[in-house]
């Protein structure tokens, strides 16, 4: 074919000249790259040659002007390597936890020289490496900026010679030691030289919630004033009228242990413990109660009463039906359980203790469930004492006063009468290690030691002995307050010696200190003799009659309460325990008045049971505020609604309130509620039958972690979130929660086909290390020990109230709370929620950048230098585990300085040098943007491996122990390989398969946390419990 | 295409006897003039509002995105749902210039070139709230699938956000290149007016040196024809993808088949609002009367009943799955959280189905559809109501999902959150401002394309030329 030219313009028909110039030139016009000399560089057009020059020079200016704000931190290398010293080991030290009279036997562990972390000791026979909350957090206080960081004089700094020889000076008698509970032998020992030498001296123990009622009515009928040991785990039948024992009552974590025994429910034997439970305000204990009656709080000792009465075959007094029966069931449990039984009390009336004495000689509890040849020390202080010596200072009879531990000036409910009294005292001297509302008013301040940093011992109870030994120098200029007293009364000795020559001679010389010290304990030589005491009932009859001529209460009853994380104010000024939610109200960051449904109604205009108001409530964190008056003090605290609060009774917790020189996480922190407590008889009484209470018009937010607690909706009850059922059910049919399951699996090939039928994707083996986590919600108590422990193990930022309230908390480990049944008298059961490490994480496949993935170990892991934070995960996750770092809460942003005016006060002080010493090395200190959630201690599991490996063989359970599990005082967590049909996990798993279930298992997101159903020992009521939960 | 024969009975898509001549003064005339005074004060607004949502988003990067009230509940909030909101707006353009041009519709010549601005620009400001919702948004460039040296490591596919990402760019792209290729002819008409140097200049580059050959208009045409048929899946596959970041995922609320269709519908039913919106303001402003006539603004709300209708239907058939699928979880979101007018977010729902659902059935009435006010009242109602739509199913889902013990506390949005918001209407009139300043907001060449089937004047003399052969009219007229 002839190839055709076709022209595109007449140009390029007749070829003309401008033709040719426009092919020629592919630019038509000049190019601008012209170097005029004469003009600036800014003037000039683009200077092509030099473009590369320029773009060098600016991009390297850019860069040296950037690094040179770097911050500089400094590292000080070892110039010698210390021999015992492997960077990157962790050491662990046997040591004590000692508050006031709390004792647990701990192990610090300690990392590059700081202690970072609590763990419990394991070979003390009382808590077996159980802890508390209060002691996971305590390591947060060996950092606190507001420590005292050197002994003062009217508030100037000085030495201790010059202190020393002040004191010296000044002190005259009559001198009183003013101490909070001593638990150890040495210090008695200490104070007793010191009294000696002092003639006319004497010693005060002031306990701020004091058992004096226990410990007068055990002198009346026993002869002892002393409080017995107490063994939950050998009752069949315990009953509590008031007596929080799992959350603040004496020694909380050897009870929760003992009372965890006996609520373990075995397949093969499916009895457990049945607990009945009085109170006026929902407890920690009273939510874990298989039953639980309301009462006034001036109604206690009517319940005692009756309940003596009904064991010695009488009538019941008290007319509320629903009482009746439950001191009727509660005598009946008691009495078929004869030998087996306990009840205990929380009241401080000496005359209701001599009756809970009285019903415990008429179930034979002594020798069985009480031990009275183990008396306990945890507290010691007498009301009365304590009274006399504000008397005294009053009169001006005291001359020295010096104080260690204790806090009258804000924990007495007289407290001006106390600093009135405090003001005539010529010398006092605090040995207090902040400055307390009392140690602002002492004139000589020789500040003690952290126990992290001290020498000493404990004896929580006669012949259990637990150490004290330092794990860091000390911080501060700082002295032991023993060191103080031995000092002052001529010794040659220091403290350290003093213990050391004291315990020689009785643990066996050096070799024997030396091991007690490695142990961190010395316990009995033998145990299980259980004994009772000679009892006298000679005070019990007039104890009746004072008792039924008690005055009724009023309108409206007022009860004050410990909280289980601040206790009496020990733990205010602590981050971490004041971001730790109550497990009762979930709240952060305050006290509150509870109230009941019932009065929220008459006083707040809020109806729970009509949703739109309850809807309007739990949404808008600003509650109304109330004020409540008692004996003409006041006070104004938003109300919280709480079902199981007794109609004609509100509760307030103290420990708030505390002065701004305690730290910054006080500040704006509740209202003391001390003053409202009053003497009653001997004996301070925690409650007041005579309140008057008003709404004031105005809101007050609280934090609240959790807004609705009923798992039952409109469209039914959330079974496959919570599962729980009755003994009685659980014993009819065992496999009642497999049936549940297998009903709601159905239409995905039921239990066993779910796996795969539940997917279109194919199935994977999971051969190797599997991890798997069992929570059994049975002895789980909710007490919250595992939630700081979680906090403090991966450095988990306090992010302070103003967060908390706009739903930004970062614990990683929670426990729901949910309420079932009847809105005014609901049961309560806890569920800890970790992140479920599923199979099939909804989490994973949403990530645009692979952030979260899963290990071939089966853990759902995150990594946080990938993240570029879009929150799909979290939002996908239907456990809402995922935690989200909405501002820079560390201080690891890359942006430098911006936290102030962003994140409070209390989260600029978690990052200060001296605080950020507690975080753990180990685990990485996430920055603003990142997803955090847990990671089932990874770094602990990673340990556990190379430690295997080291030794070559395969990996075993006491290997590892997460956080959680470790902290947990009643084993409710086990944790292991599922894949290794030894280990406990796996075991749990089969030989335990009836109550085990996953949360929302339907969803196919296979998780790898199991839980152990929730059984309350309930025998009659099973078909209405049936149809209560299944409507 | 050239031989099209048009019924008497439809109505003229250019009114007036208007000539090409005319035609070009008409929508050429404002560029050329000084902007008007309202111009001037339109502009400096929009430029303040963007200038907020600037600081809005400096404040996010720099402190976190805990200057918004988002929490360990509600992931996202007011992010999200704007960003749904833009993008669904950003639909109009490309299904007008694409779908509407395969489907031969003349109509969408009068309103083509603003819708498809409308579209750009909307894409612009949806593409906002993906980067700075991050975290850490200087790490935003690990959602690119590149070659990299950290090891094996890549983006991850299955994510529903990683296709937001090709599907958006890729949506941003087409439509970019569709709308611009469209203004080339009319960027060299003005360019051949232009009565200064630099005018001449800017207008050159901008027209690529076209020079309205035979050869240009038939590449033109042909690219025209190949950008529609890739926009056209594009238009059903952008929201629909959108759509897949809830639909894939195990929220209640979300987990929902029947998203895909829905949200199309749902974006166009917005997007044709959002063009009902300017439209009526640019004839008014620009007296461009003539060429978007009460013919296109009654098409358009034609639209608009329409798809208001399919959405109406999809939330109906929703609530119907809450109660039939016996799912507690999606029967509490649907029937508690959403439908419960007394539910804290109850009064959303509502707004909802007021906006889209029930207030768009008064366009059934010709009269309605004909009336200027109504339909500028109404394109803001629906756009109100759909910006609901996307409140309720992200925040609504959210906020009381499996487990009772997360539920949230209320959320409201912090002054940042909505400044970002407001800064995205900045930057979307600051953009439509400088557009209407400076290119033809009208597609003259395509007007002048249907001039003479459909221009009234020429409808006119056709009850004259009917009577004659069609062999006669084409060859009278068909040049």
């Amino acid at each position: 074919m002839e190839q055709k030219k076709h022209w595109q313009s007449f140009g390029e028909l007749n070829q003309s000249e401008a033709y040719h110039k426009d092919v020629k030139d592919e630019f038509r016009e000049e190019l601008p790259f012209v170097a005029d000399e004469s003009s600036s560089f800014l003037q000039a057009k683009a200077p092509r040659r030099d473009f590369l020059k320029y773009l060098g020079f600016s991009t390297a200016a850019a860069a040296v002007a950037a690094s040179c704000e770097m911050p500089i931190k400094r590292a000080i290398p070892f110039a010698n390597k210390p021999e015992d010293v492997v960077p990157g080991n962790a050491k662990f030290y046997a040591t004590t936890y000692v508050q006031d009279g709390d004792v647990i036997s701990v192990l610090a562990k300690v990392r590059d020289g700081r202690p970072i972390k609590i763990e419990g000791n394991e070979l003390s026979p009382l808590t077996k490496g159980g802890t508390s909350a209060r002691a996971q957090a305590s390591v947060l206080d060996l950092y606190d900026t507001a420590r005292l960081r050197f002994p003062t004089i009217d508030g100037k700094e000085t030495t201790f010679e010059a202190i020393d020889k002040a004191v010296a000076g000044a002190m005259s008698g009559p001198v009183v030691l003013l101490t909070s509970t001593i638990t150890s032998p040495s210090t008695k020992e200490v104070i007793a030289q010191f009294l000696a030498k002092n003639p006319g001296s004497r010693h005060v123990t002031y306990d701020a919630v004091s058992y004096s009622g226990m410990l007068l009515a055990n002198e009346a009928t026993y002869g002892k004033r002393a409080i017995p040991s107490y063994h939950f785990e050998n009752a069949k039948a315990i009953v509590s009228i008031g007596a929080d024992f799992l959350g603040t009552w004496i020694s909380p974590v050897e009870f929760s242990r003992q009372y965890a025994t006996g609520k373990k429910i075995d397949e093969k034997k499916p009895e457990m413990s049945k607990h009945i439970h009085f109170e006026s305000v929902p407890s920690l204990t009273g939510s874990n109660a298989d039953e639980k009656y309301l009462h006034r709080p001036s109604e206690m000792g009517a319940v005692v009463l009756s309940l003596l009465n009904v064991i010695s075959g009488q009538h019941v007094t008290v007319t509320d039906e629903k009482l009746k029966t439950g001191i009727q069931k509660a005598a009946k449990a008691l009495l078929d359980n004869k030998g087996a039984a306990l009840v205990v009390c929380g009241s401080n009336d000496v005359n209701i203790q001599i009756l809970v004495n009285a019903i415990n000689e008429a179930i034979g509890a002594g020798g069985k469930t009480i031990d009275w040849s183990v008396p306990v020390n945890h507290r010691q202080g007498i009301d009365a004492d304590f009274a006399k010596l504000v008397a005294d200072m009053n009169a001006g009879a005291v001359g020295t006063l010096l104080i260690h531990g204790a806090n009258p000036a804000y924990s007495w409910f007289a407290a001006d009468a106390f600093k009135t009294g405090l003001a005539k005292v010529k010398t006092t001297v605090s040995f207090n290690s902040k400055a307390d509302e009392t140690t602002e008013l002492c004139k000589y301040v020789i500040p003690d030691h952290h126990y992290l940093e001290s020498w000493g011992d404990a004896e929580a109870k006669a012949g259990h002995y637990s150490f004290i030994q330092p794990t860091i120098f000390p911080l501060f200029k700082t002295r032991q307050w023993q060191d103080s007293l031995l000092k002052w009364s001529g010794a040659s000795v220091d403290y350290l010696a003093f213990l050391k020559t004291y315990w020689s001679a009785k643990v066996g010389g050096e070799t024997g200190w030396d091991k007690a010290l490695q142990d961190g304990v010395v316990n009995p030589a033998t145990t299980g003799n259980l004994s009772g005491a000679t009892y006298n009932a000679g005070p019990v009859t007039a104890a009746m009659a004072a008792v039924s001529a008690a005055k009724k209460g009023g309108k409206l009853e007022l009860v004050l309460y410990e909280k289980i994380g601040i206790g009496a104010g020990q733990g205010a000024a602590n981050p971490w325990l004041q971001e730790m939610p109550d497990p009762i109200t979930r709240a952060t960051w305050d006290n509150y008045v509870i109230v009941s449904p019932a009065l929220a109604r008459t006083l707040l205009n809020i109806d729970l049971n009509i949703g739109g108001e309850a809807d309007a409530y739990e949404v808008n964190p600003p509650k109304k505020v109330v004020k409540v008056t008692v004996n003409g003090k006041s006070i104004e605290l938003p109300a919280l609604i709480i079902p199981g609060t007794q109609p004609d009774t509100i509760a307030i917790a103290v420990g708030y309130g505390r002065s701004e020189k305690m730290g910054k996480a006080v500040v704006g922190t509740g209202k003391n509620a001390f003053p409202l407590a009053s003497m009653q008889g001997s004996t301070v009484s925690f409650t007041n039958g005579e309140v008057t209470i008003a709404a004031t018009g105005d809101t007050y937010p609280v934090a609240l972690t959790q807004t609705h607690n009923r798992y039952d909706t409109a469209q039914g009850v959330r079974t496959e979130v919570m599962k729980e059922l009755t003994l009685a059910e659980y014993k009819e049919n065992p496999t009642e929660i497999r049936e549940d399951r297998e009903k709601e699996l159905k239409p995905w090939g039921g239990l066993e086909k779910f796996e795969s039928q539940g997917t279109i994707y194919p199935v994977y083996d999971r051969p190797g290390i599997r991890w798997g986590m069992s929570v059994d919600l049975n002895t789980c108590t909710g007490c919250g020990a595992c939630v700081v422990a979680c906090t403090a193990e991966n450095n988990v930022s306090v992010v302070g109230k103003p967060e908390v309230l706009r739903g930004h908390e970062m614990q990683w480990l929670r426990i729901d709370k949910y309420y079932s049944g009847d809105m005014d008298d609901p049961k309560v059961v806890f569920q800890p929620l970790m992140c479920q490490q599923c199979d099939n994480a909804p989490c994973e496949n949403v990530c645009p950048v692979a952030a979260t993935n899963h290990s071939s170990e089966g853990l759902n892991q995150m990594v946080y230098n990938r993240c570029i934070g879009t929150r799909y995960c979290a939002n996908n996750c239907p456990y809402k585990v995922r935690r989200f770092n909405w501002a820079d809460y560390t201080g690891a942003d890359s942006f430098p300085d911006n936290q102030k005016g962003i994140v409070n006060d209390v989260v600029l002080d978690m990052n200060d040098d001296l605080t950020r010493m507690v975080l753990n090395p180990d685990v990485t200190v996430r920055s603003r943007g990142v997803m955090e959630k847990c990671s089932f201690c990874v770094q602990r599991l990673q340990e556990a491996k190379l430690t295997a490996k080291r030794e070559s063989r395969p990996m075993v359970d006491k290997d590892i122990k997460v956080a959680c599990q470790q902290a947990c005082p009643t084993n409710a967590i086990n944790f292991g390989n599922a894949n290794d049909k030894d280990s406990i996990i796996s075991r749990t798993r089969v030989e335990n398969p009836n109550r085990q279930f996953y949360v929302l298992e339907q969803l196919h997101v296979l998780p790898n946390v199991t839980y152990m159903a929730k059984v309350r020992n309930l025998e009659e009521e099973a078909g209405e419990k049936k149809e209560g939960a299944h409507a | 295409m050239h031989l099209k024969y048009e019924s008497q009975l439809r109505e003229p898509l250019v009114n007036g006897n208007k000539n090409y001549h005319q035609v070009t003064e008409d929508i050429i005339r404002p560029i050329e003039a000084k902007p008007a005074r309202l111009w001037y004060i339109g502009f400096y607004i929009a430029v303040a509002l963007l200038l907020f949502g600037v600081y809005s988003v400096y404040r996010d990067v720099t402190y976190g995105i805990g200057q918004w009230n988002l929490n360990k509940t509600i992931g996202w909030g007011w992010d999200i749902t704007n960003f749904v909101w833009w993008v669904g707006i950003g639909h109009a353009g490309t299904l007008i210039s694409a779908i509407l041009l395969l489907f031969r519709q003349g109509w969408r010549t009068g309103v083509n070139r603003a819708a498809e601005a409308m579209t750009i620009f909307a894409v612009m400001c949806a593409g906002q709230f993906p980067i700075w919702h991050m975290g850490r948004v200087w790490m935003a460039f690990f959602v690119l699938p590149y070659p990299n040296t950290r090891g094996p490591l890549w983006v991850n596919f299955n994510s529903p956000l990683l296709w937001d990402v090709f599907a958006i760019s890729t949506y941003f792209t087409v439509s970019l290149l569709f709308w611009y290729s469209g203004l080339i002819p009319d960027m060299a008409t003005v360019r051949d007016r232009a009565f200064t140097k630099l005018r001449k200049r800017l207008y050159g580059i901008a027209s690529f040196g076209w020079s309205g050959s035979t050869k240009h208009w038939q590449r033109h045409e042909s690219l025209s024809l190949v950008l529609a048929g890739l926009s056209t899946p594009l238009v059903l596959s952008v929201h629909t993808i959108v759509s897949f970041d809830f639909a894939t995922s195990v929220i209640p609320g979300w987990h929902t088949t029947i998203f895909p269709p829905y949200f199309v519908a749902g974006a166009i039913f917005s997007g044709f609002a959002m063009v009902q919106t300017l439209m009526v303001i640019i004839r008014k402003v620009f007296q461009m009367e003539d060429y978007i006539t009460m013919g296109h603004i009654e098409a358009m709300n034609k639209v608009i009943v329409l798809t208001g209708s399919i959405v109406g239907i999809a939330y109906l058939t929703e609530l119907f799955m809450g109660w039939y699928s016996q799912n507690k979880f999606e029967g509490y979101t649907f029937w508690y959280s959403r439908a419960n007018l007394f539910s804290p977010y109850g009064w959303s729902y509502w707004g909802m189905m007021t906006c889209n659902v029930l207030s768009p059935q008064i366009f059934w009435f010709r009269k309605m559809r004909r009336n200027l006010f109504v339909t500028f009242f109404m394109s803001v109602i629906v756009n109100i109501g759909m910006w609901f739509e996307r409140f309720v199913i992200i925040v609504t889902s959210l906020y009381r999902d499996y487990l009772p013990s997360s539920w949230s506390v209320y959320y409201s949005p912090s002054i940042w959150e909505v400044g970002f918001y407001v800064g995205t209407f900045g930057l979307f009139f600051t953009c439509f401002f400088l557009f209407a300043k400076y290119a033809p907001v009208i597609a003259v060449a395509e007007i002048k394309y249907v001039l003479k089937t459909s221009g009234e004047s020429f409808k006119d003399n056709m009850g004259d030329i009917e009577v004659q052969q069609v062999e006669a009219f084409v060859h009278d007229h068909a040049h």
